[in-house]
């Protein structure tokens, strides 16, 4: 449900952008003023101190040092950060099913060329691996076949972190076809002359189909956690773009001044990764009953 | 309970894993060596926000690179250790006197002083000179074009020549005989610069020596470097051949050892040294936290006037800033005072290149703004069909600032721009290489290197400089009227007259709109409790100098 909740109030973002606040994400007003206790108020002092929060339509959670309004920014923030989170989901899912059933299936040596450029990506840590990919390709972009992809495309850190977690997912995967692999059922289906890509499509995936939506759901807490620690360290979304991880990268130089342009965003990510975690257990207690604890037994 | 205490698990995990991410961008904390060790014999720490561009005096040339360097690598000829103007002096260095000038002002004669050693031994010869000015060919540094006037400079920077037939070095007796094409005003100012400075032959010619930076001749050597995390700055033991040998005008330093650190993080730098666990942060407190430095450390902290200009370069070969009113406009729609409140403050605005307290700037406001309907209805006129601009900026928090603002001045202005931040300490070699690709627009400053309006135009708009590498002239200025008027003015001396027409050079760049200047920026000192405060200056050349830097 707060999830859900979360994911309303960030979709929400253009209509408080455009009826409440009247400006959009990265739109600067330093030089602006607005109403405030009835009187004109600098959003950025002459001496850059930027407007604080307030019980009002437009600043609410009041401006950073551009004057941009941050109540704008942490909701289209939150919109970047899901929307990464659930595309690299979905790209960490198809490659590593794909690689998990095909390395499962057929073993031997496709098995094993599979897992060694698993074990190769593994090696590396995430993080590492991912300011190592997002840096290079922020200054040249990445050009796959015919599609070019800019610097500062939303695509760059999606297809980063999509990559980086491929082998987490398809490990155990392949650990589940190997053994579903050696089921009565599969060699029925052998016995009854159904190709491998019949047999893996239609046999193997429906029985690991609940270990592959737990995972999803995991999946998309840990990627809006790497998007956030790549963003700070500015090898994720790339400025001005909002995400979570940049208005704290934006926010913590401002700490001592203005604590929650570092808290609300830090917060944002505590109760979603939170609301997905609880989300995903409870994905798993519903759809794999023999992993539910049974108090009685 | 289960899901009650997963979800305090969870809770926990994340926490710690959010608290990490914080971490991940902090400050390496350094302790500064015990407050008991006052005076000579101490370490000092100073943070930088951005490491030097390069650690080789022949190659560095940004205000972290300078600072350090200048009290490392002497030059034949230096500038007084002093602040404010008569810091911009130029005085004997490693040389025995001024240079003695032909009366057609093509040839200085200088005596290299006896007896003199490099930090590792090595005797300081006066064929030294002619090996740094070579390697800045060689090198392709940025400060080559300072000498460009030295005969036959330019055939062995071509490579039709092994030797510059304009520098004669007769390590005997050090004299030392430098030839011009033509009489160059400012030619004395950049012997005293560290391009200039004399190293040995073991240093490459052809590379960039920094991490393995060459044996010095100042008070200070480079004793490691982690670029670009940290470096070690330790006393000379041969800096006393070079006091023997009479170079008076050379400070020595007053500490042991600085540690010069990079720290990205400006507000953990001012903690560091509100808490006395940085001694000397070389940026100004970032805006947020200025307010707060100037009312509680007023003991510690004061402003410094820098003669400098910031400016917005806009690359005058390519669409759509190969229209003069695409560049008009820009400079219409820029707000100053926005940008002055991005820099809490410290910045005057301004509209020209010429800063004040340089010779020849006369205040001039020519694009009255910001004006935003005027520089859309120009930009209207000019209907650019290239509407994909690409922003550069650095990750300093004001430079990153003022990249987001320019980048959303130009989407208001319908352009489709792209913000590429990159770290601080690659900015300058990154977009000074003409072949980084999308080199549109962006952010840049300039100190001045001598007291001379040619240091405003020669490196930063002069046709003749657009340099493959280590480039200055970042919009790829080419007006050849202009240059013909540069060349004719360095030849003489900088009088009233001169000054004047330095001024209307100024005004004619302007016209053109090859930049669009908006602030020249104030500069701190800042020190932990324990050094001396009274005693650390601000050199209007090379910033702050480490020889002024004593503990009470």
């Amino acid at each position: 449900m707060l999830f859900v909740f979360i994911v309303v109030f960030c979709l929400a973002a253009p209509l408080w952008a455009d009826h409440v606040a009247h400006t959009g994400p990265n739109q600067n007003h330093i030089t602006d003023k607005v109403l405030v206790g009835g009187q004109l108020t600098d959003v950025v002092a002459p001496d850059g101190t930027p407007l604080g929060p307030g019980l009002r339509g437009r600043y609410l959670l009041g401006a950073d040092q551009n004057g941009r309004d941050v109540m704008v920014r942490l909701m289209y923030g939150g919109r970047t950060s899901i929307y990464i989170g659930v595309l690299a989901a979905v790209i960490t899912t198809l490659l590593a099913v794909t690689v998990g059933v095909l390395a499962g299936y057929y073993r031997g040596w496709i098995d094993s060329v599979l897992s060694r450029i698993l074990d190769v990506v593994w090696a590396f840590p995430v993080l590492l691996l991912g300011i190592a990919l997002g840096t290079t390709l922020a200054l040249g972009g990445l050009r796959i076949g015919g599609i070019q992809i800019a610097g500062d495309s939303l695509w760059i850190p999606i297809l980063i972190i999509g990559v980086v977690y491929v082998p987490y997912m398809a490990r155990p995967i392949r650990g589940e076809v190997l053994a579903l692999r050696e089921k009565e059922f599969v060699e029925a289906a052998v016995a009854a002359g159904k190709g491998p890509l019949r047999i893996m499509i239609a046999e193997l995936l429906p029985n690991i189909i609940s270990t592959i939506i737990v995972f999803s759901a995991l999946n998309i807490a840990n990627n809006m956690l790497l998007e956030s620690a790549l963003s700070f360290l500015g090898a994720g979304v790339r400025p001005p773009n909002a995400s979570w991880g940049t208005m704290i990268a934006d926010g913590y130089q401002t700490i001592y001044t203005a604590p929650h342009l570092t808290i609300v965003p830090g917060l944002m990510i505590v109760l979603t990764v939170l609301s997905l975690n609880v989300f995903g257990d409870g994905l798993r207690d519903a759809l794999d009953p023999r992993a539910q604890i049974r108090p009685g037994r | 309970m289960t899901n009650l205490r997963r979800a305090i698990t969870i809770l926990g995990i994340t926490a710690i894993t959010a608290s990490g991410v914080t971490a991940c961008g902090g400050t390496k904390s350094q302790t500064a060596g015990n407050s008991a060790t006052a005076g000579k014999g101490a370490d000092i720490n100073v943070t930088m926000t951005s490491f030097p561009d390069y650690v080789d005096p022949q190659l560095s040339y940004t205000v972290e690179g300078w600072e350090v360097l200048w009290n490392t690598y002497v030059p034949l000829l230096t500038y007084r250790h002093q602040k404010g103007d008569p810091g911009t002096n130029v005085v004997p260095g490693l040389a025995k006197d001024m240079p003695e000038i032909s009366p057609d002002g093509k040839t200085y004669k200088l005596t290299l002083r006896p007896n003199m050693k490099y930090s590792d031994g090595t005797p300081i010869k006066a064929s030294d000179f002619t090996y740094a000015i070579k390697r800045l060919f060689k090198a392709d540094s940025g400060g080559s074009v300072f000498y460009e006037d030295i005969v036959g400079a330019t055939d062995f920077a071509e490579d039709k020549s092994d030797t510059i037939s304009g520098i004669v070095a007769d390590d005997a007796s050090g004299d030392i005989t430098i030839t011009l094409d033509k009489p160059n005003g400012t030619f004395t100012n950049v012997l005293g610069l560290t391009f200039a400075a004399p190293v040995p032959p073991s240093t490459p010619i052809d590379k960039d020596a920094t991490n393995n930076p060459p044996p010095s001749s100042g008070p200070f050597m480079i004793s490691r470097v982690d670029a670009p995390n940290s470096l070690v700055m330790e006393r000379n033991p041969q800096f006393k051949t070079v006091e023997d040998a009479g170079a008076t005008e050379v400070t020595d330093a007053q500490v042991d050892k600085i540690i010069v650190t990079q720290n990205k993080n400006n507000s953990a730098q001012v903690t560091g040294v509100e808490q006395n666990t940085i001694d000397y942060m070389q940026s100004p407190p970032d805006a947020d936290r200025l307010s707060e430095v100037k009312a509680k450390f007023s003991d510690r902290f004061r402003l410094e006037n820098s003669i400098n200009t910031y400016y917005f370069w806009m690359n005058n070969k390519t669409a759509p800033f190969n229209d003069v009113r695409v560049r008009q406009a820009i400079n219409y729609a820029i707000d100053p005072e926005a940008l002055n409140r991005v820099f809490g403050g410290r910045l005057h605005p301004t509209q020209q290149i010429l800063p004040p307290g340089m010779p020849g700037y006369d205040e001039f406001k020519m694009y009255p703004g910001p004006n935003m309907d005027k520089a859309k209805q120009l930009l209207a006129e000019a209907n650019p069909a290239d509407k994909d601009i690409t922003v550069w900026t650095d990750d300093e928090p004001d430079r990153k600032r003022i990249g987001e603002y320019y980048h959303d001045l130009l989407n208001e202005l319908g352009f489709n721009a792209q913000l590429k931040v990159i770290s601080g300490d690659v900015y300058f070699t990154t977009i000074g290489n003409t072949s980084t690709p999308d080199l549109d627009t962006g952010f840049a400053d300039w100190f001045q290197d001598f007291p001379h309006p040619d240091d405003f135009f020669r490196p930063l708009l002069n046709g003749e400089n657009i340099l493959p590498t280590n480039n200055n002239n970042f919009s790829q200025v080419a007006i050849a009227a202009n240059d013909t008027k540069m060349d004719e003015l360095r030849t003489g001396q900088l009088t009233e007259e001169a000054r004047k027409q330095y001024g209307e050079l100024d005004k004619s760049y302007m016209e053109q709109a090859v930049w669009a200047p908006y602030g020249n920026e104030q500069f701190s000192t800042f020190v932990s409790e324990r050094m001396n405060f009274d005693k650390v200056y601000y050199h209007l050349l090379f910033a702050h100098d480490y020889t002024s830097f004593a503990l009470k």
